[in-house]
């Protein structure tokens, strides 16, 4: 099987990409467009895992004069880099993919909503829109087919929050960066209470390529419920970090780790975090699993971002726990009491830990106790995970004392 | 709507959250966030509960029971989570010796002590965080201590959506997350109006007045001082709530008994200086009709209200009434005709208020009316008193208000409910108009705790129409309609708290629709007990005009009962 993200699109003009996901889309109608992602298998690559099809199938079903299109391009996990990589050397295709989710969504209106930090992110996306504009490709009437979309981009002011859809819609609309109570879900009552389909940069970038062919390759890749290929972004302790494509169920993460990324850089293996700082780590016991969903939800973890932070033995685990839960305690949006007051216990107690060098097991009995109240009751994605990798840490090397 | 809670069936007709649907079910969740008066908010997820087939806990507050769900509300997993979150929230509640529930304004109404019981919190296992905010005390009225705060959101919600007023906000993400003023400027330098509404919506002691307890008794053991004290109409329906009585218990003797132990010289009655200000606004309202003058005219006894209007609705100042509010109109009597009567010199009389308001405490000390009145006691804080001198309230022999400022109209008392002041006012403008005597004194139709209520009433063969808003939010509905035209007024009432005074931030704690009502009933009962009912007829109000003022509107009125306002926006 070829590799959809890597080989195409980079340095492109603008005459010479043809939009031909597009055009196909334009040219089968709404509902085709959505059976087609549909029957591809294709899920959210935010880290949710939704199933792509059916989100943007609810929102065309409703009736609504004014729906919305957002790409969520709020990057923000620490060790991801994957929607970058996209944003920077796949523009077009992202772009061909919100247009794409607009038609199919029945939505005349898209943001796409960037990461502050990201400034190269934004130059490049920013004069592409301009571009789009000038050959038709956005605007009314795209490419003579009667379908009419704007297109805009919204900085994000820098919350890693935002990521979460009804922070970031609370964002775009100009309130302060917090989760909305769900239901309504966006679907149906989203950016300024209209119909809103909210996808990640994967997402439509995939979507954009699905869409390319007559056929539908994509469902033919990866495994029955993990289809198609995943952009895993490496960091941490190997010899090749970078952005990696990673076709569903064809390589173990230790593989992914030797074959693609070179191999770890230091003695020896002592975990991996797999998909973001929202996921429980795999110890080196642990790594010989296949890279899918399912086989990950299995070990008790997940591919979430497909943001991989690989960790040498010689590390403290007790610093990344802490560094983790400092982040954590700074990001929470504090509007929920669970996360806002749970992940600010949690990152004073792994700090003394930490100081200390061990935990004592009233505190891993007071960490797990907070970790069970946050992920049962927050209000959002944030804060349910917030915990996971932190508990699953102590979990793993509770016994193991660390030299300070 | 079938719906099974704890494994029990119940049906319900309509569309309801799971948190009222298990309340019909006489079940108890717990709540911080939630509150009756606000839209439901979801944040402190106390209230959560377990719904069989979802993987999360869910808020009962905002989520909707559906057909056939199936809701547990104290299963393990709940009671195990709402454990903790408590143990969180006291943990970041900033209770270390200084701050210590000893001494919290809220020692006998706090509502996250009750809330941990009801959870079953044993013990606090993290260690305690604080935020390290310093207090606020640039307001007159309200001080906040945000090392209390646990950021519920109830001040800032009450603010916006009740009282429309949007001083509070929340500032900062994550744990820094806080409850402040803009720029934080603090509560003494933004549109406050001081209604206190705000402390009665906190669950924590996080918010309270500025005591002048200190003060009185410094008053009070002052031998060179005499110190007199007048008690507000929506006190005495109140005070009996802080010695364990029911909700409306009226205990004006025993209030006045108590007032003489604490040492005061002489116990007078806001309510006199009420049927003082009806006269005065009754012909003021009269001399605007037959004048052409600028209608609709605006009550002036709330001085939240005054402020809210000064701040947002300048265009609107000429409707105000010119007079003082019965709490000013009491001190300016007290320190000329009264002290002159007695030959005391006006620099040794102490006029002490209790009022069932904090913006009193602001109103004192307006430039235009500064030095009618001294200290300003709330209800809770003249509470506090009694109880710090050791009287047992409700238990006192009943004793009546000293004469001449003691004596009042059942017309006064219903100053403390919404609409009273109208009503009052219309019982004085009808028999002043007409010169017959009214059939019917009671004025249904300004009664009862909705937010605006209207009525047209026939004086003299002309239709007179008037309006009463309680709560600034309905004020500006009020106002906006007035200013586009769609209504027209005569007269309008106007109150800052919901329900008018008998809601106001100074009252006890839980001032709830249940207390309200309460409250207000017995206000009613006060005015129909009462053999005169209306402020002309008051034999001391009769005896001032005769002895100082002359007549209603005469120079010496406007010179110690009417006041001026300012545009402030």
């Amino acid at each position: 099987m070829e590799k959809i993200f890597l080989k195409t699109d980079l340095g492109k003009s603008i005459e010479e990409y043809e939009f031909s996901g597009l055009k196909n889309a334009l040219r089968m109608g709404p509902q085709n467009v959505i059976n087609k992602i549909k029957e591809s298998g294709l899920r959210g690559r935010g880290g949710a895992g939704f199933p792509t099809g059916i989100k943007w199938e609810t929102v065309y079903s409703i009736k609504n004069d004014t729906k919305f299109v957002i790409c969520n391009a709020d990057e923000g996990e620490p060790g991801t880099f994957k929607d970058r990589f996209l944003l920077e050397n796949l523009p077009f295709k992202v772009l061909e993919g919100i247009i794409i989710s607009g038609y199919a969504t029945g939505s005349n209106y898209g943001y796409i909503y960037i990461r502050g930090e990201y400034v190269e992110s934004i130059k490049i996306i920013k004069r592409l829109i301009e571009k789009l504009y000038e050959k038709n490709v956005l605007g009314k009437n795209i490419l003579d087919s009667g379908f009419s979309f704007d297109l805009k981009l919204v900085r994000g002011a820098g919350a890693y929050v935002c990521g979460d859809e009804t922070s970031l819609i609370n964002s775009i609309e100009g309130d302060r960066g917090k989760s909305r109570i769900k239901p309504p879900l966006p679907v149906f009552e989203g950016l300024y209470g209209q119909p809103t389909v909210v996808n990640n940069v994967e997402t439509l970038a995939a979507a954009a390529e699905i869409m390319k062919y007559d056929n539908n390759p994509y469902k033919e890749m990866g495994t029955e419920r993990s289809r198609g290929t995943k952009l895993v972004s490496i960091s941490g302790d190997v010899k090749k970090p970078g952005v990696y494509e990673v076709e569903f169920g064809s390589l173990t993460i230790k593989e992914i780790i030797n074959d693609l990324a070179g191999g770890v850089q230091g003695e020896k293996l002592g975990f991996v975090i797999p998909g973001g700082i929202s996921t429980e780590v795999l110890t080196e016991e642990e790594v010989n699993v296949s890279y899918t969903y399912e086989n990950l939800q299995e070990m008790g973890s997940n591919i979430g971002s497909g943001g991989m932070i690989v960790v040498s033995a010689e590390r403290n685990y007790l610093e990344i726990a802490k560094n983790v839960s400092d982040f954590f305690r700074d990001e929470t949006c504090g509007t929920c009491f669970p996360c806002r007051e749970g992940n600010k216990n949690i990152s004073k107690i792994v700090s003394d830990i930490y100081k200390r060098g061990y935990p004592t097991s009233k505190e891993i009995e007071i960490i797990s106790d907070i970790k069970y109240a946050v992920s049962s009751a927050a209000r959002c994605g944030f804060g349910e995970s917030s915990l996971n990798l932190i508990l699953s840490l102590f979990d793993k090397f509770y016994n193991k004392k660390v030299k300070v | 709507m079938k719906v099974k809670i704890n494994n029990r069936e119940y049906e319900f007709d309509k569309e309801m959250s799971i948190l009222d649907a298990v309340k019909s079910a006489h079940i108890k969740i717990p709540t911080l966030c939630y509150s009756e008066k606000l839209e439901p908010f979801g944040s402190c997820r106390l209230c959560s509960v377990e719904i069989k087939g979802e993987r999360t806990l869910k808020p009962s507050c905002v989520t909707k029971i559906t057909d056939g769900m199936e809701i547990y509300t104290h299963s393990d997993r709940v009671r195990k989570t709402r454990k903790t979150i408590m143990e969180l929230i006291i943990a970041s509640h900033g209770i270390d010796c200084n701050l210590n529930c000893l001494t919290c304004s809220k020692s006998g109404s706090c509502e996250i002590k009750e809330v941990a019981e009801e959870i079953g919190v044993t013990e606090v296992r993290v260690p305690p965080i604080s935020n390290g905010l310093s207090k606020d005390e640039s307001s007159y009225s309200i001080v906040r201590e945000p090392q209390k705060c646990i950021v519920c959101n109830r001040c800032v919600r009450k603010c916006s959506e009740v009282q429309s007023v949007n001083i509070l906000t929340i500032a900062n993400r994550g744990p820094d997350t806080y409850v402040t003023t803009f720029m934080d400027k603090g509560m003494g330098n933004v549109d406050c109006t001081n209604c206190g509404q705000c402390i009665l919506e906190c669950p924590t002691g996080a918010l309270h007045e500025v005591y002048h307890m200190e003060r009185v008794w410094d008053a009070i053991s002052d031998e060179d001082k005499f110190v007199i004290v007048q008690t507000a109409p929506a006190v005495r329906v109140a005070i009996a709530e802080e010695f364990g009585g029911e909700p409306g218990k009226i205990a004006t003797k025993q209030m006045v008994a108590g007032l003489r132990l604490l040492g005061f010289d002489k116990v007078f009655d806001t309510n006199f200086s009420a049927d003082l200000t009806i006269m005065e606004e009754a012909n003021e309202f009269l001399e605007r009709f037959k004048d052409n003058g600028k209608l609709p005219l605006f009550t002036s006894c709330s001085p939240g209200w005054i402020k809210f209007l000064e701040h947002n609705y300048p265009e609107f100042i000429d409707n105000l009434s010119t007079c003082k509010s019965p709490q000013q109109m009491f001190g300016a009597v007290a320190k000329t005709y009264y002290a002159n009567k007695l030959g005391i010199p006006r620099e040794k009389m102490v006029v002490v208020s209790v009022m069932p308001c904090t913006a009193k405490k602001y109103e004192r000390v307006r430039p235009e009316m500064k030095g009618d009145v001294d200290y300003v006691l709330t209800t809770r804080e003249l509470a506090k008193m009694f109880k710090l001198a050791g009287i047992d309230l409700l238990n006192l022999q009943e004793e009546e208000y000293d004469e001449p400022l003691g004596i009042s109209s059942g017309a006064a008392a219903i100053f403390g409910a919404t609409g009273g002041v109208m009503e009052a006012a219309l019982r004085t403008a009808y028999e002043v108009i007409t010169g017959k005597e009214l059939e019917n004194l009671n004025f249904e139709s300004v009664r009862g705790i909705e937010g605006i209520k209207e009525a047209t009433v026939a004086i003299d063969g002309i239709n007179v129409k008037v309006a009463v808003a309680n709560g600034l939010g309905n004020a500006r509905r009020v106002l906006e309609m007035i200013k586009k035209g769609e209504k027209e007024y005569h007269f309008v009432e106007f109150m800052a708290c919901p329900g008018g005074c008998i809601g106001g931030g100074g009252q006890p704690i839980p001032t709830n629709n249940e207390t309200l009502n309460k409250r207000m009933q017995a206000i009613y009962e006060v005015d129909s007990s009462l053999p005169i009912r209306k402020s002309h007829e008051n034999p001391a109000i009769k005896v001032l005009y005769e002895e100082f003022l002359g007549e209603p509107l005469s120079e010496k009125s406007h010179e110690l009962l009417h006041t001026s306002y300012v545009a402030r926006s």
